[in-house]
């Protein structure tokens, strides 16, 4: 680990001041990732700004429009919210599901939808890697091992795996990210904050220098009722996603009117399956119908060695998934 | 034959270890102690061209940096298949040379951890770089021969041709590494030609004959010290280049230095479980009577060591058959020197028998448990002596109440609960049962306390409170009233905590010792007036859980004599060492090596037996596999304490379940490189993989394998569980996988 100048803020204005320097700096609020990656030397800012002592962008809200999370609400803390279960299971699987109990404590809902991928070559720093060093090529395509990389969204000079779980419920849902900057308040869709890798694997998100994540927030849907999040992985908690889809359906005569898909664990960056939604609109949904939504959801994959299974495993996924989401919608109350 | 202790004592470090006070060996911090951080290599084959160490030397903190070029006093003992206790035998930093990926190529001392680990990240070097293959390849692999390693038994073309039904299939297995949750570390200090090292090891004794030799001192001159070990699974048990580094560092420096291997290091700097391929022909007539056994292992070396883990031997140990041929193979590959890993050869080598016995049950359409029975033996079928005590069938049938092996539907795929499919599937666990000299010393003083001394070592198991249990017991005192000290080669002689031997041999030893104790006591009361024993014939008294009796009803107290006697207290040894063991081992063992009786004398084979009970569950649409319910009954002759025993053999299991479905270190083939070399990738179970695990241990005597009757178990509990839950796959599925770790992909 590289020495480093460390500020600890505790408002946000304060924050914003200490963004404005010549040092390359990184904001850390859990840590959960970034300290992994600065003990690797993957990542070695001159300087971090820890905003976890920033009180007000703990916390959450609901109202009958809207699901209002600070950037530094605790995974676990939403993760177990009762009220938000009700609301939208998906949002609380997806928290559930993710990391370990430990993990959840100390990670923050900003830094979560940020997480870093978990590539090997990327953290590794004796791998050649378009995302840590551009330019420097990408061992994984270079006869490395793509059995953990994404079959969706990927480049030629780069197929690092998205790694989180509620990003997954947020695009689903049609989430909003407030970010502020000395420069002032902007909101990004959540399905814009990422970007997939091309030819700049090293550019992430449209986060702009010096903005801060201060809220998430998610619209309140009908579909929000029957939705649900499933994952598959190898163990039974503190696990990535093989594969996983957070899902919402709503259903009207028997047929879906709404639907939405978005998968985990196998592509680029948080990705939503529009075209199979588009597929079961109108449709009647069944166990045939199910893994037809799932194989149009992974109808643009492009297999790699090792992890082409994910195409047949994250159909199977998505059509569990919405099979689940069904029952609830079709749930009294 | 001892009594049996039959009790369920808390390990008396317990509140210790799980508040954070125990100290272990990385946590003494002699005065003026500098920090050492490694450098390895990035490439896996080739030559070290140059190595600028000049911006790592001018990092805040950093004092020195050592290369192959510029260290100095760094020696080497031999590598194990030397004879010598080196972990390999071949040395990083000796020359321009790279054998393996992440080979330290230098050492940087600082004054504090984070400026070596600074200092380690800006070394940089120029490489040639060479071919390399990390995967060992079959097809090159070679024959070993030594006495006994291969055998033939009979005809097994002709056993085959008789057959009704044969299973011919490989199985496979994947590299694992042991990943202690105490990390690797060494610290030396030099004072003049005297030096002390801390350092958790399985082998106090090995370390110091080995640094002695090294540097030509004197074996008392030199002090291991590894008070607690905070797990090893055989990853601690000889003599690594990073504990020679450290002592030639602190040498050069004229100062005390630490080095605490980082995690991804660990992955490389030490040894693993090796690959390995396993092929099997098993053949029985209709009614399931065997008619050959064929296994051949071909296992994984390095380029410089031709590393054996015989699983074949347990093999051929297993069922009762007229034809039988076995033979150990090697293939090298581009890697450190593997080693011994839990089970290091029956794991991987029961995964495929019992994987083939149960294949051959369904050819058979039998139930696996009676095929089991069908070709059960009390006598070893290579070697013809009879087991000392073998008590399988009765473990089936103990483990098969238990889990409700009767309830199963004898069809594939004919059990489901919900959407999880569901099947049952069973194995046999065993372990070989070796015994190695050890001494002891116990010094018992009249206040009613007790020190009981021994190089043995804890490894995590509770050796310390089954030591102090055994003494206690014979010398009549509470538990609480016996000290014990281990972990420190200036005690007496114990063997290497490897082989699951520690309790049957050091406690052995700890048992002479506390009747040598009542001997010696005995013998001053006889000789004195005006005590019970007085006047007796001494070799007639005999100390009985604390209390010295003579042939008659005479009787007096232990501590009651110690009272009477000028000293108030008495010092005795025991020496311990299995009659069959041969001389040669017996010297081997004080030089610091490893050598044992068993599992197979002239007389008898010695094993500890068991069977293992999987419900597997395997999800609809996440093809996830879990494994809900794992019974197990294990016969391992006395049991010294029931709740540190449970432990082990659940620990095992729960390993078990891990090699099954989750344990396999990842590499890059194009750079001979290891991937999830951290144990966030490095998969494991977690708790909650873990439900309904059941542990039954079944009574069993055994007089033959030492004086106490006691088995080692620290190993049992992994052998078996992954064919069991391979075998419960094929139940609920259909599908038969044979490579070691089962995963969702295998199941789309």
């Amino acid at each position: 680990m590289k020495n480093f100048s460390y500020i600890q803020p505790t408002t946000l204005d304060d924050a914003l001041r200490a963004t404005d320097t010549s040092e390359q700096f990184d904001i850390l609020a859990g840590g959960t990732t970034m300290v992994d990656l600065l003990k690797l030397d993957a990542i070695a800012p001159e300087r971090i700004i820890d905003i976890s002592r920033i009180a007000s962008l703990e916390g959450y809200t609901f109202d009958d429009e809207n699901l209002r999370f600070g950037a530094l609400a605790r995974m676990s803390d939403v993760g177990d919210d009762k009220t938000l279960a009700q609301i939208c299971p998906a949002l609380t699987e997806s928290l559930w599901k993710a990391a370990s109990s430990q993990l959840r404590h100390a990670a923050r809902l900003g830094g979560n939808i940020l997480q870093r991928t978990r590539c090997p070559y990327f953290r590794e720093t004796h791998y050649a890697c378009n995302k840590r060093n551009p330019g420097s090529g990408c061992a994984a395509l270079d006869g490395g091992d793509t059995g953990l990389h994404a079959i969706l969204g990927g480049s030629e000079q780069c197929v690092a795996m998205y790694p989180g779980d509620w990003a997954q419920a947020l695009i689903a849902f049609d989430a909003v990210v407030t970010v502020v900057s000395s420069k002032g308040t902007r909101l990004i869709e959540f399905a814009d904050l990422h970007v997939p890798p091309g030819d700049t694997p090293d550019i992430e998100t449209t986060l702009k220098e010096g903005e801060i994540v201060t809220q998430i927030s998610v619209p309140v849907s009908a579909a929000m009722k029957g939705s649900h999040y499933l994952k598959a992985r190898e163990r039974e908690s503190y696990a990535f996603a093989s594969a996983s889809a957070a899902v919402g359906v709503l259903e009207d005569g028997g047929v879906i009117t709404e639907a939405r898909i978005a998968l985990g664990g196998v592509a680029s960056i948080p990705w939503r399956a529009r075209e199979a939604e588009e597929y079961l609109e109108g449709v009647r949904l069944d166990e045939a119908s199910a893994f037809e939504t799932g194989r149009i959801a992974f109808s643009e994959a492009n297999p790699l060695e090792g992890s082409a299974y994910k195409i047949k495993l994250g159909a199977s996924v998505v059509a569990g998934a919405l099979l689940t989401a069904q029952k609830r919608a079709r749930q009294e109350g | 034959m001892a009594a049996t202790l039959d009790t369920r004592v808390t390990r008396y470090e317990a509140p210790s270890k799980v508040t954070g006070g125990t100290r272990y060996a990385a946590d003494y911090m002699p005065s003026g102690m500098l920090h050492g951080a490694l450098a390895t290599s990035s490439i896996a084959v080739g030559e070290v061209v140059s190595i600028d160490t000049s911006t790592a030397e001018s990092e805040p903190g950093v004092i020195a940096v050592f290369t192959h070029e510029n260290i100095a006093d760094y020696k080497q003992p031999k590598g194990f298949y030397q004879g010598g206790p080196g972990t390999a035998s071949f040395w990083p930093m000796t020359s321009t040379s790279i054998r393996y990926a992440g080979q330290p190529v230098a050492y940087v001392v600082a004054e504090n951890a984070a400026a070596a680990r600074r200092g380690a990240a800006l070394v940089s070097v120029k490489y040639e770089t060479g071919d390399a293959s990390i995967h060992m390849d079959p097809e090159s692999s070679f024959l070993l021969e030594s006495e006994g390693m291969n055998v033939t038994k009979g005809d097994v073309a002709a056993g085959i041709a008789q057959a009704t039904a044969v299973v011919d299939e490989t199985w496979t297995t994947p590299f694992q590494h042991h990943n202690p949750m105490e990390m690797f570390a060494a610290t030396a200090e030099w004072n003049g030609e005297r030096l002390t090292v801390w350092t958790p090891s399985q082998s106090v004794r090995t370390a110091r004959g080995g640094v002695a030799m090294a540097y030509d001192i004197a074996e008392t001159a030199v002090e291991i010290i590894s008070p607690f070990v905070g797990g090893a699974f055989g990853s601690k048990a000889g003599l690594p280049p990073y504990t020679m580094l450290t002592i030639a560092v602190a040498k050069s420096l004229g100062a005390p230095v630490r080095l605490i291997v980082t995690r991804p290091q660990m992955f490389t700097v030490a040894s693993f479980r090796p690959e390995s391929v396993q092929k099997i022909r098993l053949a029985a007539t209709a009614d399931g009577q065997f008619t050959a056994f064929e296994h051949i292992e071909i296992g994984q070396t390095s380029q410089f060591d031709p590393v054996v883990n015989p699983g074949t031997h347990m093999t051929r140990a297993m069922y009762a058959s007229p034809n039988i041929y076995t033979e150990q193979r090697l293939a090298r590959s581009d890697t450190n020197t593997p080693g011994f890993m839990r089970a290091p050869n029956e794991m991987q080598s029961f995964f495929a028998l019992e994987s083939a016995v149960d294949e051959l049950a369904w050819k058979l359409d039998m139930d696996p448990v009676e095929l089991r029975r069908k070709n059960d033996t009390q006598r070893h079928p290579v070697a013809d002596v009879p087991f000392s005590s073998r008590s399988l069938m009765e473990c089936y049938d103990a483990a098969a109440a238990s889990f409700g092996w009767s309830e199963r539907e004898s069809k594939v795929g004919s059990m489901v609960d919900g959407d999880w499919l569901v099947g049952y599937g069973c194995a046999t666990a065993t372990y070989p049962t070796a015994v190695a000299p050890s001494e002891a010393r116990v010094r018992v003083q009249s206040s009613g306390h007790a020190l009981v001394e021994l190089a043995a070592h804890d490894v995590g198991t509770g050796a310390y409170t089954i030591m102090g249990q055994i003494a206690a017991q014979r010398l009549g005192l509470p538990v609480g009233a016996v000290d014990v000290a281990m972990g420190n080669s200036n005690l007496p002689v114990a063997p290497l905590a490897g082989g699951s031997v520690t309790s049957a041999s050091s406690g052995s030893a700890v048992h002479l010792a506390c009747m040598n104790a009542g001997a010696d006591i005995a013998r001053t009361l006889t000789q004195m007036d005006g005590n019970p024993l007085s006047g007796l014939d001494h070799s007639t008294v005999t100390l009985v859980d604390g209390v010295l009796q003579g042939p008659g009803n005479e009787s007096i107290s232990l501590l009651e004599a110690l009272k009477l006697t000028p000293r108030g207290e008495v010092t005795a040894e025991g020496r311990y060492a299995h009659p069959d063991l041969s001389s040669q081992a017996l010297r081997a063992t004080y030089k610091g090596g490893y050598g044992v009786a068993g599992p197979v004398t002239d007389k008898h084979a010695m094993f500890a037996f068991g069977a293992e009970f999987a419900e597997v569950h395997i999800h609809r649409w996440t093809k996830e596999i879990r494994v809900p319910r794992l019974h197990g009954a294990f016969a391992a002759g006395n049991i010294l304490n029931r709740k540190t025993a449970h432990s082990q053999l659940m620990g095992g299991m729960v390993w078990g379940i891990g090699s099954a479905l989750h344990e396999h270190t990842l590499v890059d083939t194009e750079r001979a490189r290891f991937l999830n070399s951290n144990i966030a990738e490095y998969l494991i179970p977690v708790n909650a993989d873990i439900r309904d695990i059941k542990v039954e241990m079944l009574d069993e005597h055994d007089d033959y394998v030492n004086p106490l009757g006691v088995k080692g178990i620290g190993e049992l509990g992994i052998v078996g569980t992954a064919a069991a839950i391979a075998n419960g796959i094929y139940h609920a599925t259909g599908q038969r996988l044979r490579s070691l770790p089962f995963t969702i992909a295998d199941m789309v």
